[in-house]
This record gives structure tokens, sequence and C-alpha cells, in this order.
């Protein structure tokens, strides 16, 4: 035990006084984790909280164009400006990117609407025998109602399409209304009861999937990007971890710890700890600032549920994974070059594979194959397990069990490479 | 096994992967306890193969290796205990200070509390470092790094030293107060095994010595007894005589 104290020991003061090392280990993922939230803060909203500000012209004077109006008002998703008064000027300011999107109901579309409707009603009553009291069957309307939108140039697609589908809902919502509307007036001219007529015959509700306290979890930047960054932070200890045997290595204490007493395993064992301590206190500084830092900066806190055990098993588990590593890579590499190199850019490629950037479920097929061999994927949907879904160290156990096979692995591998090297 | 034998060596050979020739082919010798025995040579003569066999840091292809009646295979640790090596290499953690490397060695070989501080303090104030010892190594001067090496290699008391060149690019005073310690530490029974490339150092210091080239052991015997058979004024003259004056790489 006192030998394996002290190599904790020493290591831990290696790495203190390395500050280019701590900065690496500390200051970056937490840098990474503030400026990564607030960056896609607004991309996590889009949908869900974030109002889409738009140009609305309503040339109608009718309930067409008013309903729509106040949709759009009532609406979560939108932040109307109704201060545009013509079509052209709406279209200039789309079209400079002022706004992004601009909605224009044309003039009489009501009443257009109405008509349409109306003759609609009187060839369905004529073509069932029934008498057409509105003798409007055979007129013949010319014009459609139009709502019109312009979309700005630079707008995504899928946020075009949301935007179309929200504007034809509400349309749609009119039409029906209207049209029930009319067939309630003519069977009240044909004296039969009409008020059994509904509004809605479907109705859409969304539940949470979750129950109790979880129940008002949401993805969103924070909780995406704290878990994400803290397995991007810990991996990150390679480069530092690497370059430390790399370094013991080349000035000969590695030699010199090798005729000392005590065998390979034990030295490992206490770099390992060593490099443990650090990711747990890593992965502690992350989720703080997450809780307490981001929500400083207008960001929603970060919530972890209630399972601190589940959470010290998988970063007790995230840690071996990022230390075995780490000792992989040292051992492996002759030079401190060669070791941070392909340090740095293994652990970007296993994170960007692993959804750090872009949530893993947009992403190819293939990738997403790949995807499942990352361990910050692992990790990651681990974190997203206990923080969103409300998991227990059973949930992620299959997670927690790939980790410690790759620390294992990596071990293994170390093993065999020191021993080719010194024989 | 002779029981005086510090080390023995029966028909070592290595050959590295890849290599077409023995680093170190078939030698066999006797270090008995108490020897201050130089192993000399020119550059890739296979001195530091050697000596990496004997402190167990490499596998030898073939042969056999006693250290105190004991071999790597069965008594790794014990022989662990009982050795100290000086590498060639300034060994230490360059930004640790001093005190915290010997205390980190120290603890390796179970050394503790009181008995380690005192230790510590006794070994850099015979070597003059006891100043120093709250410095961080990558301050020190190239003979207190030296310095501290050594010490390294003796806190804990071994019964056999290992020193690979522990003398080379020092100052005169550096190498005055290396030398006489070994020579102390040799008069109180710790069998030293040493290399370097300074004759006159070697010849003044060891008591006996080997002199290896391309893998083989040329001569071995005590330095007088050698220099005299091959009719050379010193060491120097007899090395030269015996490995030639091509230059090695």
């Amino acid at each position: 035990m006192l030998r394996l104290f002290s190599t904790i020991r020493k290591d831990l003061l290696i790495l203190f006084r390395d500050r280019s090392g701590i900065a690496i280990m500390f200051l970056m993922p937490m840098a990474l984790i503030v400026i990564m939230s607030v960056i896609q803060d607004a991309p996590f909203r889009d949908y869900q909280e974030m109002k889409i500000p738009i140009l609305l012209v309503n040339s109608d004077k009718g309930v067409l164009g008013k309903t729509i109006e106040d949709s759009l008002k009532k609406s979560k998703l939108f932040d109307v400006n109704d201060s545009v008064i013509s079509e052209t000027e709406a279209k200039q300011i789309v079209a400079k990117g002022d706004y992004k999107i601009g909605i224009i109901v044309s003039a009489n579309a009501s009443e257009e609407l109405n008509k349409k409707v109306e003759q609609f009603v009187s060839k369905t009553f004529a073509s069932a025998g029934i008498p057409d009291l509105t003798q409007t069957a055979d007129t013949l309307y010319e014009t459609t109602p139009e709502i019109i939108l312009y979309f700005s140039t630079d707008i995504k697609k899928s946020f075009k399409n949301s935007v179309q589908s929200s504007i034809k809902q509400f349309s749609s919502k009119i039409e029906t209304q209207t049209l029930l509307d009319y067939f309630k007036k003519e069977f009240k001219k044909q004296n039969n009861d009409a008020d059994n007529f509904t509004d809605e015959f479907i109705s859409i509700n969304e539940k949470n999937v979750m129950d109790g306290d979880a129940e008002n979890l949401q993805m969103n930047s924070v909780q995406h990007n704290v878990p994400a960054w803290t397995m991007f932070g810990m991996f990150f200890i390679v480069i530092s971890l690497a370059g430390g045997i790399i370094k013991e290595r080349e000035d000969g204490s590695y030699l010199r710890i090798l005729t000392m007493p005590g065998n390979y395993f034990t030295i490992m064992i206490g770099k390992i700890s060593a490099y443990l301590i650090i990711c747990l206190t890593q992965c502690l500084l992350m989720l703080m600032v997450g809780i307490y830092f981001l929500p400083l900066l207008g960001l929603p806190e970060l919530v972890i549920g209630t399972n601190i055990f589940a959470i010290a098993t998988l970063a007790v588990c995230s840690g071996l994974a990022a230390t075995g590593y780490g000792i992989m890579i040292g051992t492996v590499f002759n030079t401190h070059q060669q070791s941070s190199t392909f340090g740095a850019i293994s652990v970007v490629i296993l994170a960007a594979l692993g959804g750090i950037w872009v949530p893993v479920y947009v992403m190819p097929e293939t990738i997403r194959v790949l995807a499942e061999s990352s361990p910050l994927y692992w990790g990651l949907n681990a974190f997203h397990d206990l923080f969103l879904r409300a998991g227990t160290v059973q949930t992620i156990f299959p997670y927690l069990l790939k980790l410690l096979l790759f620390f294992c692995l990596t071990i293994v591998t170390s093993f065999f490479f020191n021993k080719i090297k010194y024989t | 096994m002779h029981d005086h034998s510090a080390i023995e060596v029966n028909q070592l050979v290595k050959i590295y992967r890849g290599a077409g020739v023995p680093a170190v082919n078939n030698i066999s010798f006797a270090i008995e306890k108490g020897f201050f025995f130089g192993l000399l040579g020119p550059n890739g003569a296979g001195k530091t193969t050697a000596i990496s066999i004997l402190c167990g840091l490499l596998k030898p292809t073939s042969g056999t290796i006693y250290i105190h009646g004991l071999s790597y295979k069965k008594n790794r640790e014990e022989i662990k205990k009982m050795i100290g090596i000086v590498p060639q290499e300034i060994a230490l953690y360059h930004t640790l200070t001093a005190f915290e490397n010997l205390q980190y060695v120290g603890n390796m070989y179970g050394l503790k509390g009181v008995q380690l501080k005192q230790r510590i303090m006794e070994c850099l104030t015979v070597f003059g470092l006891e100043q120093s010892k709250n410095k961080l190594i990558k301050t020190f001067s190239g003979g207190m790094k030296r310095r501290i090496n050594l010490i390294a290699g003796i806190l804990h008391h071994p019964q056999i030293l290992f020193l690979d060149e522990p003398t080379v690019g020092i100052d005169v005073q550096s190498r005055s107060v290396i030398s006489e310690h070994l020579q102390d530490m040799n008069k109180k029974g710790t069998t030293i095994i040493y290399t370097s490339h300074f004759m006159e150092e070697a010849q003044n210091l060891c008591s006996h010595i080997a002199i290896i080239d391309n893998g083989n052991i040329i001569a071995n015997g005590e330095p007088a007894n050698l220099i005299s058979q091959h009719q050379s004024n010193n060491l120097e003259n007899l090395f030269i005589k015996l490995t030639g004056r091509k230059l090695r790489d």
C-alpha cells in the first residue's frame, strides 16, 4: 500500500505542477461546456421555447384573416409583427433577411372562402337529393382564398416545413369550421337537428413518457453539453497521461521504477488511481458548472436527478476507460509528439462518433453503427439515461460493462506492448 | 554458485528482436562480494545490455544469472530489494523537489516515516545538497543532478550497486565527491558494478575490471595484473590495445 500511495502522490504532484496540463484537463473542458452550451442553446430551443419572428400582412377583414392572426399570436411558436401593411413591403423585408418569414392573407379571403364552402355544401346537398336552398350549386367561383408565405433564402428546410405545417393546420381548422357552420346552417333550414356536429373529431394530447420526478425533463443545450464535454474532458487526459508515461520512459525514471520493488501492475494501479482522481474531480467540477454557473448566463440549470450513486459509478467507469486509453497510447507510442497527435485526434474522432457535437440519431446509418463502438457514446448515453430518464445503475449497466471491458482491453494491450518493449 | 559470489553469469547471450548479431555473446564471469567491478568497453560493445540484464530490465536470450545465489526467474522481488541502480540518465522527476523524489524512491523500497527522512537528510548532507532539498530538480546544475541521481540509487543501502557512467558530464568537484563516496560504500561492503569511459577513474576506483567488445569479454581481472600482462602503461593504453583505435558508433 505504501508503494501504491506513494505512486499516486508522486503522479498527482507532477500533474499539479504542470500548468499547461492542468489547463488542458480542467479549464479547457469547462470553457467548452460554457461556450458550447451558449452556442447550442438556440438550436436546442428551436421548436421548444424559442419564438419565430414573423411578419403578418392581414389584408382580409373577415373571419379567416382574424382567425389566422389570432392563432398565430396565441401560438407559442411565433412572435407576430403586423405593423407592415403591404405584401410588397413584407416581401422586401424577408428578401433582405431582416425577417425570416412573411405571411400574407389576401384581401377578401374570408368572403371567397365562404362562397367556396357554400357552393360545396350546395353541391353536396344537391347530389344527395336534398333541395338546394342557397341555389349556388351551379354558380362558378373563379378565385380561391389565398395565404402567401415568403421565406428568407437562408432558412433551414426543417424550420420552413415546421412553419408551413403550422399555417396549414390553422387554415385547415378554419376550412373545417366554415364547412361545419354551413352544414349546420343548411340542416337547420331543413329542420334537422344539427347540434350534434362537433368541431374536433380527434383530440391530440402530448403526454410525458416519464413518471414522477423526471416528468418535466427535456433535452436542452445544458443537458446535452455538460455530460458530453465532461466525457470529452475525461478522455482528453490521454494527452497528459500518455505524455507523462513517455517522458518517464525517455528520462530513464521508468527504468528506475522497473528496478524497484513492486510489479508492473502496482505501478499501473498507482498511475490509474492518480488519473482516476483527476477524472472524478473533472466530472464533479463540470457538473457543478452545469448546476451553478450556466444558470448565471441565462441557460437552464443542469438537472442530474437523484441517483448520485449511479452517477458516481458511471464517472468511475468512464474515468477508468479514459485512463486505460491514455496508458495504452503512452505505452504503444514511442515519442511525445506521436502520442499527443494520435491521442488528440483519436479523442476528437471518438467524440464526433459518440455524439458529443451532433446527436447520433441525426447521423447517417453507417456512422450510427460506428458510434456504438465509441466509449464516449456509451458514457454520454448513460449520462442521458440518468439525467433525462431517471435511470439507475441497473438501466445503465450495459454501458458500464462496455466501459469496464474497454478499460480491461486497453490495460491488457499496454501490458503486452510493455512486455515486448522490455524483453 | 560460490557463497562468496555477488553475481555469477554463465553463458549469457542476448539477441535483440530483428538483430542479426548478438549484443552479448555467450559471456561468463563472476563478481565476488565486495568487489568494485568495472565493466568497460567502447560504444556499442554490449555494456549497457549486460548491465540491463544484470539489473533485471532485460531478459537474456539464453544463459543464467545469479545475484547472491538468487535468480530473477524465481526471486525477482528479493533481488530488486538488494540492488541499487544509478542509470546514465538523470532518472528523476524534474518537476518534483529533491526531497520529494527521494521520498518516492524510499517509499518504493519500503522506507517511511522518520527513518526515511533521516536517511534522506544524511545522504543530502554527504553530497552537499541539504540546502537544495526543497528545490525542483529542473533548477539543479548538472553536477547536482548527478549527485541526487546517485543518492536515489543508494538510499536503501543496497548490497549491490550498479552504476552506468555516473560521472559523465560533471565538474571535478562533483566527480571527486561521488568517487569518494563510492569508495567509502565499497569499503563498507557494498559490491559495485560500474561502467565508464574514464579509464583513469576506473583504474583508480576498480578492484577488478572486465573489458567487453562486440558482445564478448576480452579481458577480465585486476587492473594492475591486466596492465602488466599486456605490457601497457595504464588502463587507457591497455583498453586501446585490446579494442583498437577504430571509431565506434
